[in-house]
């Protein structure tokens, strides 16, 4: 062929190929799609298409966190271009094979927690039950509503040679994937928007609904709607891009064991506005983490009680605690005949063949023939990588079969599969295909008329043209999958574009405690980061011409301000120059202690706990100051080039500043984060203040003005050199500087009554009475330094932020640092 | 005729430095009625009040009693208290030979006809006991081929007394059964663990026996070890007797001087006390176990041949 889509396209021998019967002949229903390719589409068209998809994974901020790693190891997704197409006759059989199979999986589920007959009936080895840790002895018993367990459900499958589809893996714990087959259909399907409609491709939303309703079916039932949520590990999972994302597209707040709670045999949310029942959990989190109390002796983890919760009944958990046991490959082995005798029919796909070598003459099997297979661990609880068994050298292969014999029963040896090659795009060529081994996973949810499966799935390319296995983990991409349609298409969605006036949302429902909790410390500490890099650019300043003793009319001060803050050791001598310069220095870049550094890294931690909240914008600039941060490290850099360092980092926390204030719903949340920000700068100046008062009338004032950023509005006021009444003037009564106490006082206090309208009192009236204080001071006898109220003043008001932090800690946070505690007594 | 009569007393007292605002807790405090054990009186006292209390059987079997303290507290006070009667379990046991060791082991073994479904309970690891080479190693020299189960048992768990020393300083509830086995030392959990891994290893099923005995010996009698705390030992399956009860803390197997509390796989499923806390600070444990004989009253033995 000469066609130059194709060139680098090989033809399959020993495989089946997606898109070609033969070579250069597509199947049907590949058709449209293969002409749009060779000649219907320009290269800049396809170049467009490209930084589309590109631009919308970068855009929509979907990751894939590879190590789970906080410092942003956060991986783009990894989308090709061109979806795998599937026609609908094909479809039907993968469609009733999966919903069958899940349909088998939940009967098996209910007799393993329930009656064990087939345990007695020798159908099902007890080894594989009893001797899997994700069999939770404390769920047998639970009766689960519309005797459903497995409510969501995916199956990893595979094409062999001559066509057929054979099943490589159940999912049954929490399966993932499903939000982001979600996503790369979002974004797959703008990009060929006429194909899409043309070829009749089958919708994804009404998949979801069917989760969400059939959830809402089975919740018990009070006066209320049902509270449904979803409960994810946390930022740290390497799916959580997927666990938010599902989570606004159902409509369920995203939460954490923090966040709930069991009393009284129910499950609530902490709220705050107070405990909400919660009647569902959709959960991402593995069964054996979710309750420290009945499940798991050695992690807090979890809501205790949530098992109690659902043993009553009080509660759905979706997937039901214990579902994990289902996910061992030595299962596989044993449906077919469990499906006769549970469903009275034959299974209808096929499992990969594999064995479990707890059986005898399995095991006999498996190493006579152990360079056609791959050997597994039986039980997930064993973390261990696939070995293939054609990779082994000599000795190797003999210390697998010495393991295989002593404790057979925790492996499976499974027959390697020969996948399916599909085209791939080609990103760095203008036009032209490569071929890529390709698996499917397809996702089942019950509903109360059985299993639904969606019409499509989650597609994953190998890395290689030859690798045998296909993981996100690593590296692979992923494709959107097509279902075509023979009638016509469903074209309901969920991200409803009529909205109507009753639809209308105005505030954040069921805002959490620890989300309202990190909002404040992100303030608190995006404010803190400010200070810290203001105060040491002021004192590195002076280092720059001369020594700064030279400016012996503020250095004292200044100095006394850093030790103060934390920014300098108290044992530092206030002489030796050389020392304070050094010490400064690492203020600014050394993690370890505490400055500009360790601040920064806090706030990245907490912003990190809010990834789902913060907008790109604020993303972008706190990778910014992160890089500066990675960049400066732990090592020496010069004066110029740490002042250099600190004015950028001073932009960037007034840009994150800016994106609250401009970008942010005024809504509770940000009203937290804006109390968060305007205590610290409070207590900031508080402290300024005294420093300098402290230092009697000889104190330059200067630095005051540097820190406080209000140089320019003196001059522009004043052309002589700071002076105390003006000063204090400017910093303290000034009610337009926002760099002035009456300022901060007065939001701080607006934003506590604004609080107090729906909540109650919430310490504005420990603010009060300082605003009467300031406004009556004198200015002839009180704005200056012997005056013997500022001093006093001043500390009042900083034990005071101090008092309303706590304050509010207590009435409105989970106390994400208290943390439950297991404990034993015999 | 070789029914004997205890009073067991369970206190536990935590304390703790700062207020604990949410305690739930799961008690496996109340003694199992067993064919050889009458629980003739039992309650369980706590201070204070509990938000939330109520009982239920676990998977296994056993009593267990769930409680909420909702309510700040800085101390939580646990007395139960028991009368229970305990008949001798020798005169059960079939005479003669027990089954060859390996012959039972194939027995548990056969995936089909499904085997002995209670006995594959408590064949695989759990998580404080994991079978390892290091446990058959030692356990080997108790067990020629062909040798009678019990025999092979009653050996072991006389190797393990002989072999190992009590150390209560030595062993926590975390201490791992490789160390365990590397220094030789612990508490009858430790032993009862330990023996019960060399059994599943071997591939024989054994379970964990959580419980008392007696205090102040009779006279003449030495006093039992681990008698002023909860007491640990295992139970071994054997076919043609059901489960005999072994003690390696006091090389001799569990008569009617052990009272049952509950079993499980092992330490982690019948936890005298397990919970979870909110809050609490540092806290500190006191637990005190009293187990006195006491004299049959006409009422208690009418009480008790219910359950011979």
């Amino acid at each position: 062929m000469s066609r130059p889509l194709l060139a680098a396209y090989p033809q399959a021998i020993a495989r089946y190929d997606e898109m070609f019967e033969a070579q250069g002949t597509p199947r049907p229903h590949w058709r449209a799609m293969f002409d749009e390719l060779d000649h219907a589409a320009s290269p800049e068209l396809m170049r467009e298409r490209l930084q589309s998809v590109q631009r919308q994974i970068r855009e929509n901020g979907v990751t894939y966190n590879v190590y789970a790693d906080p410092q942003g190891a956060d991986r783009p997704w990894e989308l090709d271009l061109l979806p795998l197409i599937l026609p609908p006759e094909e479809w039907a059989g993968v469609e009733a094979a999966v919903a069958q199979r899940a349909t088998l999986l939940n009967r098996i589920l209910l007799d393993i927690y329930g009656e064990q007959a087939l345990l007695r009936e020798g159908l099902l080895p007890p080894a594989l039950i009893y001797g899997h840790a994700g069999f939770l002895r404390p769920c047998h018993g639970i009766r689960p509503p519309g005797g459903v367990m497995l409510h969501t459900y995916a199956v990893d499958l595979a094409r062999s040679p001559d066509g057929r589809w054979w099943v490589v893996a159940d999912r049954c714990q929490a399966p993932s994937g499903a939000g982001y087959a979600l996503e790369n259909r979002l974004v797959i399907s703008r990009v060929f928007p006429e194909l899409f409609r043309d070829l009749k491709v089958q919708h994804l939303a009404s998949f979801f609904r069917t989760l969400r309703d059939s959830l809402a079916h089975w919740a018990p039932h009070d006066d209320e709607p049902p509270l449904m949520v979803l409960l994810t590990p946390g930022p740290y999972n390497e799916t959580y891009f997927e666990h938010a994302y599902l989570a606004r597209y159902l409509g369920f707040p995203l939460v954490e064991g923090h966040d709930l709670t069991a009393r009284d045999g129910c499950v609530w949310l902490k709220t705050l506005s107070g405990l909400q029942r919660v009647h569902v959990i959709l959960r991402r989190l593995d069964d054996d983490f979710c309750d420290p109390l009945e499940l798991r002796s050695d992690s807090a983890l979890g809501i205790a009680g949530i098992t109690e919760a659902a043993r009553r009944g009080n509660v759905l958990i979706a997937n039901a605690l214990g579902s994990n046991v289902l996910e061992s490959g030595a299962l596989m082995g044993f449906l077919p005949p469990l499906c006769e005798r549970l469903l009275g029919e034959p299974l209808k796909m096929p499992s990969v063949a594999t064995w479990w070598c707890g059986e005898p003459a399995a095991l006999e099997a498996a190493t006579a023939r152990l360079d056609k297979l791959v050997i597994k661990s039986t039980f997930p609880q064993v973390r261990r990588d696939p070995v293939f068994g054609e990779d082994l050298s000599e000795r190797r292969r003999a210390e697998l079969i010495t393991s295989l014999r002593s404790r057979p029963q925790n492996y499976v040896a499974q027959e390697l599969v020969r996948l399916s090659q599909a085209p791939v795009w080609d990103r760095h060529h203008p036009r032209r295909l490569q071929a890529r081994a390709i698996g499917l996973r397809v996702f089942a949810c019950a509903s109360p008329n059985g299993y639904v499966v969606m019409p499509g799935g989650l597609t994953r390319a190998a890395t290689g043209p030859d690798a045998r296995m296909i993981s996100m983990q690593r590296g692979g991409a992923s494709k959107d999958t097509w279902v075509l349609s023979a009638g016509p298409v469903s074209t309901f969605s969920m991200l409803r574009r009529n909205i109507g006036p009753q639809d209308l949302v105005r505030s954040g429902t069921n805002l959490s405690s620890r989300v309202v909790e990190n909002l404040f410390w992100f303030g608190r500490y995006a404010e803190r980061s400010d200070n810290t890099a203001r105060l040491l650019r002021v004192a590195a300043g002076r280092f720059i011409d001369d020594f700064p003793s030279e400016h012996d009319q503020e250095w004292p001060a200044i100095v006394g301000l850093c030790r103060s803050y934390n920014l300098l050791d108290p044992e530092c001598p206030a002489d030796d120059e050389p020392a304070l310069r050094r010490a400064l220095l690492a203020a600014v870049s050394d993690e370890t202690r505490p400055g500009l550094a360790a601040t920064l890294r806090q706030l990245f931690r907490i912003a990190f706990q809010l990834r789902e909240r913060l907008s790109l914008d604020n993303w972008r600039t706190l990778n910014h100051l992160l890089q500066d941060l990675a960049r400066r490290g732990p090592h020496r850099a010069s004066l110029n080039d740490t002042l250099a360092d600190l004015d950028r980092t001073v932009v960037s926390i007034m840009t994150l500043s800016g994106f609250s204030l401009d970008g942010m719903t005024r809504d509770q949340g940000w009203r937290f984060l804006s109390i968060g920000r305007r205590l610290e700068r409070l207590q900031f100046l508080c402290l300024a203040l005294r420093q300098a008062l402290a230092r009697n009338q000889e104190c330059a004032l200067d630095w005051l003005l540097e820190l406080a950023d209000s140089i320019i509005t003196y001059r522009s006021r004043y052309t002589a050199r700071p002076e105390w009444l003006p000063v204090l003037d400017l910093l303290m009564l000034d009610e337009s500087n926002p760099r002035s106490l009456a300022f901060q006082l007065l939001g701080l206090y607006d934003y506590l009554t604004r609080l107090g309208e729906s909540y109650g009192p919430c310490g504005d009236a420990l603010l009060a009475p300082f605003i009467g204080t300031l406004r009556r001071l004198d200015l002839e006898l009180d704005l200056q330094p012997q005056s013997p109220v500022l001093m006093g003043l001043l500390e009042d008001l900083g034990t005071a932020t101090n008092t309303l932090s706590e304050h509010l800690g207590l009435r409105f946070f989970s106390h994400v640092g208290d943390v439950n505690r297991q404990t034993f007594a015999t | 005729m070789t029914h004997l009569r205890y009073h067991v007393r369970h206190e536990t007292h935590y304390h703790y430095s700062a207020p604990v605002v949410l305690s739930q807790q799961l008690l496996h405090l109340t003694p199992r009625v067993l064919p050889w054990q009458a629980r003739l009186q039992h309650d369980i006292r706590l201070e204070p009040e509990p938000s939330e209390s109520e009982c239920r059987e676990d998977y296994f079997g056993n009593p267990v009693t769930r409680i909420a303290l909702l309510a700040p507290h800085q101390s939580l006070g646990v007395h139960a208290q028991s009368v229970v009667e305990v008949a001798s379990r020798e005169a059960a046991t079939r005479p003669g030979p027990s089954e060859a060791w390996d012959a039972v082991r194939e027995k548990l073994r056969r995936i089909s006809p499904a085997p002995l479904l209670e006995a594959a309970q408590f064949l695989y690891d759990s998580p404080q006991v994991e079978c390892a080479p290091a446990l058959g190693a030692y356990a080997r020299p108790s067990f020629a081929l062909g040798r009678p189960l019990l025999d092979a048992v009653e050996d072991l768990n006389r190797r393990i007394f002989k072999d190992f020393e009590f150390d209560p300083r030595a062993t926590t509830i975390a201490t791992p059964l490789a160390r365990v086995l590397a220094e030789r030392r612990g508490v009858c959990q430790d032993f009862a663990h330990l023996m019960i891994g060399c059994l599943r290893t071997l591939g024989l099923a054994a379970r964990y026996v959580s419980g008392y005995i007696l205090t102040a010996p009779p006279p003449g009698q030495p006093r039992l070890i681990g008698a002023d705390a909860s007491h640990a030992w295992l139970s071994v399956f054997c076919p043609g007797n059901g489960w005999v009860d072994f003690d390696p803390t006091n090389n001799r197997k569990a008569d009617n001087e052990h009272v049952t509390l509950a079993w499980g796989r092992d330490f982690s499923d019948v936890t005298p006390m397990r919970g979870v806390i909110l809050g609490g600070g540092e806290q500190e444990l006191e637990v005190r176990v009293t187990v006195t004989p006491v004299s049959p009253s006409p009422f208690a033995a009418r009480a008790a041949d219910r359950h011979p």
